[in-house]
C-alpha cells in the first residue's frame, strides 16, 4: 500500500463523524489548489502552528470589504495556495435558496476558486474558500451576473442575518426575513465600504426562541415578541397531560420565572410575570399560542470574546411595533451607529462601550427612556446608576 | 464634497505616513480634524478611495486606511 501523504489529516477524517478532510480529498482530485491546501494543513499539524498570513486585500472596485486576503507562508513548498484569499457572500435572508441558484454558485465558484465552501460561516455569509488575487474581480463580476453580492467584513456593517421566519415557522411574531432584507438593503454603503470603529452585526429572529442566536451573537439583536396575554385552550392542556406531559414538573417549574400555576385540571398563566422565554409554548403548541399584539425587543451589545470577553445583549426598547418600512427601528440604528462611531476607541464593540461608559450614558446619547426591563440581573445585581439631576432631594428634618 | 479638504486630507495621510506607521483606523483620521464634522472627513476618504489615492487594507475583522504608494505589496 502506497504511504500517504496526509498521515495526520487522515487520522481526522477516520473518526466516526463527517469530515472536512474527506471534501477536501475529493476536491484535491480534480483542484491543484485544493491538493496544495491539503499538504500545508499537513505540515501545519505536524509542526503545530498555521502557515497562513491575514489580511492584505480587502475587495473590488469600489468595495472595502467580503475578501479576506489570506497567503500561506510556505509559497515555495505550496504554490498553488501562494494566494488563497476567501470571498463573503451575501446569503438568501433566511437561507433560502433555489437549486439553480447553488448550481450557479458553485459554477462561479469552479471556474474561479478552489471549490472549497463554507456554507455558511459566523456571520451567515455563504463563504468560498481560496482563489487567487487575479481572479477576485471577475469572480466578483460572475457572482453579480448571477444576483449574488459580497457581505461585510472588517470595521463595516456585517451582513444581517435572520432566521426562517414566517417563511416556515408558526411561531413568527415579526417578518424577520423582510426586516432582514430591508435593512441589508438599506445600509449597502455601511457593509461596502468600511467606517465604523469595529464589526457590527445585526440578526433578527422572529420569536424569542431566537434560533439565530441573535442575543449572543449580534450587537443588535431584534427578536420577535408580543404583548398581551398567552391564550390558553384548557382542552387541549388536559389533552397534554391525558398524553403524560407532566405539566407541573415539565412546564412550571421550569419556568424561568414561575408565573404558571397547574391545579391537575386547569392551567393559569400570571402574564405580568411572563419573561417570553416561550419554553411553555414550545412544551404545548397547541394549548398556548403567543399574544395577539406582535412586535420586537431590540437588545444591544453581544459579542463573541476576540478583544474583550463574551457578552449577552442587554435588551434597550422592550417592545417596537416592526412594520415596512421600518423608520423607527432605523432612526435608532443611525443614533446608535453615529453614537458609537462618535464615542468608541478602535476596536471597541458597542457592548464594551455600553459597559465601559455605563448604560445610563448610551441611553442619554440615543434618546431612549430607563426602562426596568432594561435592569439586566434584576434578582441579583442591587446597584442602578441614577444622574444627579434625576435624584430628588429630600429634606431631612 | 469640499475639495479644500479633500486636499488637506490627503496630505495629512502623506505627512503621518512618513513615520513608521502607515496604517490608519478612520478613527485617526478623524482625529486629525478634530475642528470638523466626521461625517465630512469620512465623505472625502471614500473619495479619495474611489480616486485610489487611499486604499483598504484589511486583516478580515479589522480595517485600515493606507495612502496608497505605501500599501504594502503583498
Amino acid at each position: 500500500m502506497a504511504k500517504s501523504d496526509t498521515p495526520l489529516l487522515d487520522q481526522l477524517g477516520g473518526g466516526k463523524w463527517p469530515s472536512f478532510i474527506d471534501d477536501m480529498k475529493q476536491a484535491a482530485k480534480k483542484k491543484p489548489m485544493a491538493k496544495d491546501l491539503l499538504g500545508q494543513l499537513e505540515l501545519s499539524y505536524k509542526e503545530k502552528i498555521g502557515h497562513w498570513k491575514h489580511g492584505g486585500i480587502v475587495g473590488v472596485k469600489g468595495y472595502g470589504g467580503g475578501v479576506i486576503g489570506r497567503y500561506s507562508d510556505c509559497p515555495e513548498k505550496f504554490p498553488n495556495v501562494q494566494a488563497f484569499h476567501t470571498l463573503r457572500v451575501n446569503h438568501p435572508t433566511g437561507w433560502f435558496y433555489k437549486t439553480e441558484a447553488l448550481r450557479n454558485l458553485c459554477d462561479v465558484w469552479d471556474k474561479h476558486g478552489s471549490g472549497l465552501t463554507n456554507l455558511h460561516g459566523s456571520t451567515g455569509d455563504i463563504i468560498l474558500l481560496g482563489t487567487t488575487t487575479d481572479h477576485l474581480q471577475e469572480c466578483f463580476d460572475d457572482l453579480s451576473a448571477k444576483g449574488f453580492d459580497l457581505g461585510g467584513s472588517g470595521s463595516a456593517l456585517r451582513t444581517p442575518s435572520a432566521c426562517v421566519g414566517p417563511g416556515r415557522c408558526e411561531w413568527a411574531c415579526i417578518d424577520s426575513l423582510d426586516t432582514c432584507y430591508n435593512i441589508t438593503m438599506s445600509y449597502q454603503d455601511e457593509i461596502h465600504r468600511p467606517m465604523f470603529p469595529y464589526k457590527f452585526k445585526i440578526k433578527v429572529a422572529a420569536c424569542p426562541n431566537d434560533c439565530v442566536a441573535s442575543i449572543a451573537r449580534s450587537d443588535l439583536a431584534i427578536i420577535g415578541t408580543w404583548k398581551g396575554d398567552i391564550p390558553i385552550d384548557q382542552k387541549e392542556v388536559a389533552a397534554y397531560a391525558a398524553a403524560g406531559l407532566d405539566i407541573q414538573k415539565e412546564v412550571c417549574n421550569l419556568c424561568p420565572t414561575r408565573c404558571m400555576v397547574y391545579n391537575g385540571r386547569e392551567l393559569k398563566i400570571y402574564d405580568e410575570d411572563c419573561t417570553r422565554c416561550m419554553h411553555c409554548i414550545n412544551l404545548m403548541p397547541k394549548a398556548l399560542r403567543p399574544g395577539p399584539e406582535k412586535g420586537a425587543t431590540l437588545l444591544i451589545g453581544g459579542k463573541a470574546p476576540i478583544v474583550e470577553g463574551a457578552l449577552l445583549s442587554w435588551v434597550i426598547v422592550p417592545f417596537m411595533k416592526l412594520e415596512p418600512p421600518y423608520t423607527e427601528l432605523k432612526d435608532l440604528i443611525m443614533k446608535i451607529i453615529d453614537w458609537w462611531s462618535e464615542t468608541a476607541r478602535s476596536r471597541e464593540r458597542i457592548g464594551e462601550l455600553i459597559k465601559r461608559v455605563g448604560m445610563r450614558t448610551f441611553l442619554r446619547a440615543v434618546g431612549l427612556p430607563a426602562l426596568p426591563q432594561m435592569v439586566k440581573s434584576p434578582r441579583t445585581n442591587p446597584y442602578v446608576f441614577f444622574w444627579p439631576e434625576d435624584i430628588k432631594q429630600k429634606e431631612v428634618k | 464634497m469640499s475639495e479644500d479638504l479633500k486636499a488637506k486630507v490627503l496630505e495629512a495621510f502623506c505627512q503621518r505616513s512618513k513615520g513608521e506607521k502607515k496604517m490608519f483606523y478612520i478613527r485617526d483620521v478623524v482625529k486629525w480634524f478634530p475642528d470638523e464634522d466626521r461625517h465630512a472627513i469620512q465623505d472625502v476618504v471614500k473619495a479619495l478611495i474611489e480616486e485610489d489615492a487611499v486604499k483598504y487594507w484589511s486583516s478580515g475583522s479589522t480595517t485600515y486606511l493606507v495612502l496608497a504608494e505605501c500599501y504594502p505589496k503583498e
